[in-house]
């Protein structure tokens, strides 16, 4: 067995003729909190899915899956039993109470119902949810019914927690809140595999991540060196400037600072934050905002600024 | 808390009665709206049918009129409740709650779901006609104790049902697409197939085909548990036809539930 997490090797997956995976490799350690980045439709979730078997794979003799040493083609069974999963979607039962939900899914694990009961109750405080034990799904919040399915996820105590976009549309304290269970977990020992499209939650909680854009990765890396190495320090936003043989992308030019537009919008890259406010400040032409940049640049600097069509 | 997960794949067994369990809690948890309508259905239909036309209508065989029609809804009510809990239950489940999403997340595999979910309906055959069964003897339209037994029929009436209506929930696009089931297969079913007249007096053609569609076999088992005499060795003929059909749909249907899920 070794001693990574999860082992990811020329991994294909084609619906059609659509390639939803593109010869994907990665590595995931133990303990780590690994992130899949990338826009919808970019292979983040059907990469997931195949991690625990809910999707297939193409046939390939070089494709390496391998989970703690389990081919989910094989020992999915194995793998759901060590894993807890949150899919993009909440699927709790919703004519029955918060309780209710994780005691059909200590059935599910086999858990005995002595134990079930005393995990159940130490996940709802884990979560924060003990006062709603014994609610209706259907009467909690979004926020709540989100930390219910990751509680349901952790009822076996699992030693690899896969999450796909867990805090998406969630307010910034439920946000947080969830940021800071799942540092918590990984703290106790859990390899933690998520997706997300938020910059900052790859920051916040991520040691490693990938950003994938149309089935492949374009990079790999911790997120600050990934930033460091790949982006300018600082971003100048110009609004309502004209694309060509302006003043300002003259200036940009002659001081060889690298530019590029987005709708109307001009973006400035640059390390000197001074040379930068310089430019912005002599073109008078618009506003400007310099700011330091982020993972959301180069996440858009490698998929690119437009849309794609699943977007 | 301590992370070590030491639990194992649970059996076989224990999976397929995990996912009855989820089934039966749900069902359970509105059960006043749920466990009413079984009591209430096989009242209305016979005295409608049993009382109001049962007056002008001779005999069948050796039973009253409406004694022949109870033994038949013993089983109808089995085959209407699997059919509807395995065509829109099933869909709604995988389509629109995504509940099998979930719980392919845990160690299930989809054979463990359809199992499950086919013993459930099962189950609830069997529940269905107990409480026909209850209203007739109470009624006093019933009483050969061996009637019981009945509701063993009304099992086999759910699974068989349960595996025919998944099947065509895997082929199923569109969740108003299983009103062709309901109108154009169960309904003619239910009047075709010996529940509300013997098929023995139908036209040859039409004879064959009561003898193909399964309803046939259930109602012909469960009469023969409610009348004194019933049973013979013929029977063994219907109960051959149920396993099957159950086999070969229940093929088809894992088949083509597994390629709707697994993708």
């Amino acid at each position: 067995m070794s001693d990574k997490a999860i082992i990811i090797k020329n991994l294909n997956k084609s619906f059609g003729d659509f390639k939803a995976v593109d010869d994907l490799e990665f590595q995931v350690e133990k303990t780590e909190c690994f992130g899949l980045l990338g826009p919808n439709g970019a292979g983040k979730t059907t990469t997931m899915k195949i991690i625990y078997g809910k999707s297939e794979h193409d046939e390939n003799r070089e494709t390496i899956v391998d989970v703690f040493g389990h081919n989910p083609k094989k020992q999915s069974l194995v793998i759901k039993s060590f894993s807890g999963i949150v899919p993009q979607q909440d699927n709790l039962d919703t004519e029955l109470n918060v309780t209710e939900n994780l005691n059909i899914y200590s059935k599910f694990y086999g858990i005995p119902p002595r134990e079930a009961k005393k995990r159940i109750d130490e996940l709802l405080s884990f979560m924060e949810l003990q006062e709603k034990a014994k609610s209706n799904v259907r009467e909690l919040s979004g926020g709540m019914q989100r930390r219910l399915t990751i509680a349901r996820a952790l009822i076996n105590k699992p030693k690899l927690l896969i999450l796909d976009e867990p805090t998406t549309g969630l307010d910034p304290q439920v946000r947080h809140l969830i940021w800071n269970k799942l540092r918590d977990l990984k703290e106790m020992g859990v390899t933690i595999l998520l997706t997300t499209h938020y910059m900052e939650e790859a920051f916040q909680i991520c040691d490693r991540i990938i950003i994938m854009d149309k089935g492949k990765k374009m990079l790999e890396g911790k997120p600050r060196e990934l930033l460091s190495t790949n982006l300018e320090k600082h971003v100048m936003e110009l609004y309502g400037v004209s694309k060509d043989g302006s003043d300002s992308t003259k200036a940009l030019d002659a001081a060889g600072i690298r530019y590029e537009f987005h709708k109307d919008t001009l973006f400035a890259y640059s390390n000197d934050s001074e040379k930068l406010a310089q430019i912005g400040e002599m073109l008078k032409e618009s506003e400007y905002y310099i700011r330091h940049s982020n993972l959301e640049d180069l996440f858009l600097k490698v998929t690119g600024r437009s849309l794609n069509e699943l977007q | 808390m301590n992370y070590n997960n030491n639990y194992k794949v649970p059996a076989f067994l224990q999976r397929i009665l995990s996912v009855w369990y989820r089934h039966v809690k749900v069902y359970c948890s509105s059960f006043f709206s749920n466990a009413l309508p079984p009591f209430l259905e096989p009242l209305i239909m016979l005295a409608g049918l049993g009382i109001g036309l049962g007056k002008f209508v001779p005999d069948m065989g050796n039973m009253s009129f409406v004694l022949f029609l109870a033994s038949g809804l013993i089983v109808t009510s089995a085959m209407f409740t699997a059919a509807y809990e395995c065509t829109f239950g099933t869909f709604i489940r995988l389509e629109f709650d995504k509940i099998y999403d979930g719980m392919l997340g845990a160690p299930l595999s989809v054979n463990d779901l359809i199992y499950g979910e086919i013993l459930f309906a099962g189950s609830k055959g069997f529940f269905f006609s107990l409480a026909v069964l209850i209203v007739v003897w109470v009624a006093g339209i019933v009483t050969y104790p061996l009637s019981v037994f009945a509701t063993l029929i009304g099992f086999i009436t759910g699974i068989m049902f349960a595996t025919v209506s998944m099947f065509i929930t895997s082929i199923v696009k569109n969740i108003n697409h299983f009103n062709f089931y309901f109108s154009g297969l169960l309904s003619p079913m239910f009047f075709f197939s010996g529940v509300v007249f013997p098929v023995e007096n139908l036209p040859k053609g039409l004879l064959f085909i009561a003898e193909i569609v399964p309803l046939t076999h259930v109602v012909r088992l469960a009469r023969a548990f409610c009348v004194p005499g019933g049973l013979n060795y013929g029977l063994l003929l219907d109960l051959l036809y149920c396993a099957v059909f159950v086999l070969i749909t229940g093929w088809l249907a894992v088949r083509g539930i597994k390629k709707r899920m697994i993708v």
